[in-house]
C-alpha cells in the first residue's frame, strides 16, 4: 500500500503526542509520546487503568482538547492549526461523541436531543426532524421520540445519545465508557448497536472502556498505562 | 430562530425562578415608568407657563390676597398691556377625591390673556353675560359627563368664601385648545366669574393673584421689578415673577419628591440588576455540563454566549412588558385614588408617554443584557474538558 493510500484509509493518526497539564507550579505528564493509527471503518477499544490518560487521548482525537506537542490528524485534518471556532465547526461535521453518563439535555425530548447537532447545519426544520427520527428508528426508539430523558431508562438514554452522535453522519465515533453506567443487558444492547454502526454503516469507532468484555467487541484493543501506549 | 425552543425550554423548566426574576425586573420597570411619568408631569408644569405673562401675588404667601386697588396701579406700569384678577376658590365637587382647580376670574380679560383657552363665540358671549356662568376644560367635562347648560353646586373650603350654602354654577362653555400649539394647556380646570364670588361673599375679598400680560417677554425682569418696587414700602408687598416661575413654585415640592423617588428607583434598579445577574449566574452554573455538551457537539463559544444572553434578554423583555402594563394600569387609576388623585390632578396630560414606555423597554433590555453578561462570558470561556469533568 502506498503512503497516499494509507493516508486515505487512516481515519485517525496520532503522531508522537505529549500532553502535560499545568496545575499551579506542578506539571502533570498525562500522555508521553503516543503514536496511534486507526484505519477507516475500524472498531478500536482503548483500555487502561484510571488515570492512564485514556479519556485525555480520546479528547485530543475528538478535538476538544489540545496537544502539548505532537500531531493529531483526524479525517484528513490536522487539528493543531485550527482555531477554537474552526475546531467547533470541524467537530460538528466529523465527530460523534458518546458520553458515559449520556449527557442528554434534560429540557429537550428525545427527538429534540437528537436534532440538536443538526441545528448547526442549514437543514430545514422538517429535514432536521426527519433525520432525527431516522436516527431514533435505527436505535429502536422511534416510539419514544417525545419522551424526556427523565422518562427513559439508562439504556434508552444511551441509545438516544448514540442517535445524537450519528445523526450528522460523522466520520469518527468516539465513546467514553459508553457502558460504564449501564446494567449488563443494557450494556450488551449498546455494544451491539455500536457494532451495527461499525459493520453496517462503516463508522470508525474509538471506545474507551474499563470493561474487558466490552473491549472484546472491538476489532483492535490498545492498552494505555501511565500515558504510554502498548498493544 | 431555530435555537428559540432551546432558550424557551430552559426558561420554562425553572418557571418559578423565571417568574420571580421577571417579576423583580417588572418591579424595576414599573417604578421607573411611574416615577418618570411623575417627573415628566412636573417638568411639563414647569414649562407650561407663558413667557409673556407675569403673576403678582402677596409677598408673604399666596394664602393672603392683594388689595383690589393694586389692579389699577399695576395696569399703569409701563410694559403692562393687560391684567386679570384671579382667586383660588378651593371648591369641592361631590367628593374630595375628585379634585380639580376652580378659579374665579374676569372672563373677558382672562380669554384675552389666555389665547390657548378656546371657546366658541356663542359660549364666550354666554359666559360674559352670565353671573353664575363658568367654563370647564374638555377633559374635566368628559370626566363628569358635563354638557353646556348643565348646572352643579360647589362649596368652598376657604373660610372667607363659605357663605352657608353652596355656590351654583351654570356651564356656559367647554373650553379646548390647539394641542399642537399649546401642548401644556390644562384641560382639567374650571373658571367662573370673579364678580359672582365677590358679590356672593359680600365682602372685599381682594385679589388672589393678578396675571399681567406684557408687551415683550424680554422686559419680564424689569417689569416684575417695577411692580414689586411700587409696593415695596406698603403694608402688602408683592412678589412678581413669570408665570413659569410661579408654576414652578407649585411644583417644586413635587419636583423634590420626584428626585427622591427617582433615587430610590435607581437603588431598586441596581439591586434588581444584582439579583437578576445572580439568578442568571446560578442558572448557568447549574448548566456547566450542558454547556460542555453543546460545545462538544460543535456549538461555538459565541453561540453558547448568545444563547445565554438571549435568555437574559428575554427575561428583561418580559419583565419590561409586565412592568409597563402594571405601570399603565396604576397611572390610569391613580387620578381616582383619594389623596394621590388630588396631587396628580394638578398635572395636565398625566399618563404614560410613548417616550417613557420606550425608555422602560430600553432599560429592561439593558438590565437583561448586563445581568446576562457575566454568566454569558462564563459560558463563553468554559472549557469542554473542565465542564465535562464536573459530571
Amino acid at each position: 500500500m502506498s503512503t497516499t493510500d494509507a493516508a486515505a484509509t487512516t481515519a485517525v493518526s496520532v503522531q508522537n503526542v505529549r500532553k502535560v497539564y499545568q496545575r499551579d507550579s506542578l506539571q502533570i505528564k498525562v500522555l508521553d509520546g503516543i503514536n496511534l493509527d486507526i484505519p477507516q471503518g475500524e472498531f478500536v477499544a482503548l483500555m487502561g487503568p484510571s488515570g492512564s490518560g485514556k479519556t485525555t487521548l480520546l479528547n485530543l482525537i475528538a478535538g476538544i482538547d489540545r496537544v502539548t506537542s505532537g500531531r493529531v490528524v483526524v479525517a484528513g485534518t490536522d487539528l493543531g492549526p485550527l482555531s477554537e471556532g474552526e475546531l467547533a465547526k470541524w467537530r460538528s461535521r466529523n465527530i460523534g461523541f458518546i458520553f458515559q453518563f449520556y449527557n442528554l439535555i434534560p429540557v429537550l425530548s428525545a427527538v429534540e436531543n437528537v436534532e440538536l447537532p443538526l441545528l448547526l447545519t442549514s437543514l430545514s426544520k422538517r429535514e432536521r426532524r426527519e433525520r432525527a427520527m431516522t436516527a431514533l428508528r435505527i436505535v429502536g426508539l422511534a416510539d419514544r421520540s417525545k419522551h424526556y430523558p427523565r422518562q427513559l431508562s439508562g439504556g434508552q438514554e444511551q441509545r438516544v445519545a448514540i442517535a445524537r452522535a450519528v445523526v450528522t453522519d460523522p466520520t469518527v465515533l468516539v465513546a467514553d465508557e459508553p457502558t460504564g453506567d449501564l446494567d449488563h443487558q443494557s450494556a450488551e444492547e449498546i455494544l451491539t448497536l455500536m457494532e451495527t454502526f461499525n459493520k453496517d454503516f462503516h463508522k470508525t469507532i474509538l471506545m474507551v472502556t474499563h470493561d474487558p468484555r466490552a473491549a472484546t467487541r472491538a476489532h483492535i484493543q490498545h492498552h494505555l498505562d501511565k500515558g504510554v501506549l502498548s498493544n | 430562530m431555530k435555537f428559540a425552543p432551546l432558550v424557551l425550554k430552559h426558561l420554562r423548566k425553572n418557571w418559578v425562578r423565571t417568574l420571580s426574576t421577571v417579576l423583580a425586573m417588572s418591579v424595576c420597570i414599573l417604578l421607573f415608568c411611574t416615577l418618570q411619568t411623575v417627573v415628566e408631569a412636573v417638568n411639563f408644569g414647569l414649562h407650561a407657563g407663558n413667557a409673556s405673562r407675569l403673576v403678582t401675588r402677596n409677598n408673604i404667601s399666596l394664602v393672603y390676597n392683594l388689595p383690589m386697588t393694586y389692579k389699577a396701579k399695576i395696569a399703569a406700569i409701563p410694559g403692562v398691556t393687560g391684567t386679570v384678577i384671579n382667586a383660588w376658590f378651593g371648591g369641592i365637587y361631590r367628593d374630595p377625591k375628585y379634585f380639580f382647580a376652580n378659579i374665579a376670574t374676569e372672563p373677558e380679560a382672562f380669554l384675552e390673556a389666555y389665547p390657548e383657552v378656546m371657546l366658541t363665540p356663542d359660549q364666550k358671549e354666554a359666559w360674559f353675560h352670565d353671573r353664575r356662568g363658568c367654563i370647564v376644560g374638555r377633559k374635566l367635562a368628559q370626566h363628569f359627563g358635563w354638557k353646556v347648560g348643565d348646572t352643579f353646586e360647589m362649596e368652598s373650603t376657604i373660610p372667607p368664601y363659605r357663605v352657608g350654602h353652596p355656590f351654583e354654577f351654570v356651564i356656559d362653555g367647554i373650553y379646548d385648545t390647539d394641542e399642537a400649539k399649546y401642548p401644556a394647556t390644562d384641560l382639567n380646570s374650571m373658571y367662573f366669574q370673579y364678580k359672582y364670588l365677590d358679590e356672593t361673599t359680600g365682602r372685599k375679598i381682594g385679589i388672589g393673584w393678578l396675571v399681567e400680560s406684557i408687551d415683550d417677554p424680554k422686559h419680564a425682569g424689569a417689569i416684575s421689578k417695577a411692580i414689586d418696587d411700587e409696593f415695596e414700602n406698603s403694608d402688602t408687598a408683592t412678589k412678581t415673577e413669570t408665570e413659569q416661575a410661579f408654576q414652578a413654585g407649585f411644583v417644586a415640592m413635587a419636583g423634590n419628591l420626584a428626585f427622591l423617588l427617582n433615587g430610590i428607583g435607581l437603588a431598586v434598579a441596581f439591586t434588581i440588576l444584582l439579583v437578576t445577574a445572580n439568578t442568571m449566574s446560578i442558572a448557568v452554573r447549574e448548566r456547566q455540563q450542558e454547556i460542555g455538551v453543546l460545545k462538544t457537539l460543535g456549538f461555538s463559544s459565541g453561540l453558547v454566549m448568545t444563547l445565554i444572553l438571549s435568555e437574559a434578554l428575554l427575561i428583561g423583555v418580559l419583565g419590561g412588558l409586565v412592568g409597563i402594563l402594571i405601570s399603565a394600569a396604576i397611572l390610569h387609576v391613580l387620578p381616582n385614588v383619594p389623596v394621590l388623585g388630588n396631587i396628580v390632578a394638578g398635572f395636565p396630560n398625566f399618563g404614560l408617554s410613548p417616550q417613557t414606555t420606550a425608555t422602560g423597554v430600553g432599560i429592561a433590555l439593558l438590565l437583561g443584557l448586563l445581568a446576562g453578561f457575566v454568566p454569558a462570558m462564563t459560558g463563553y470561556r468554559a472549557r469542554i474538558t473542565e465542564t465535562l469533568r464536573q459530571v
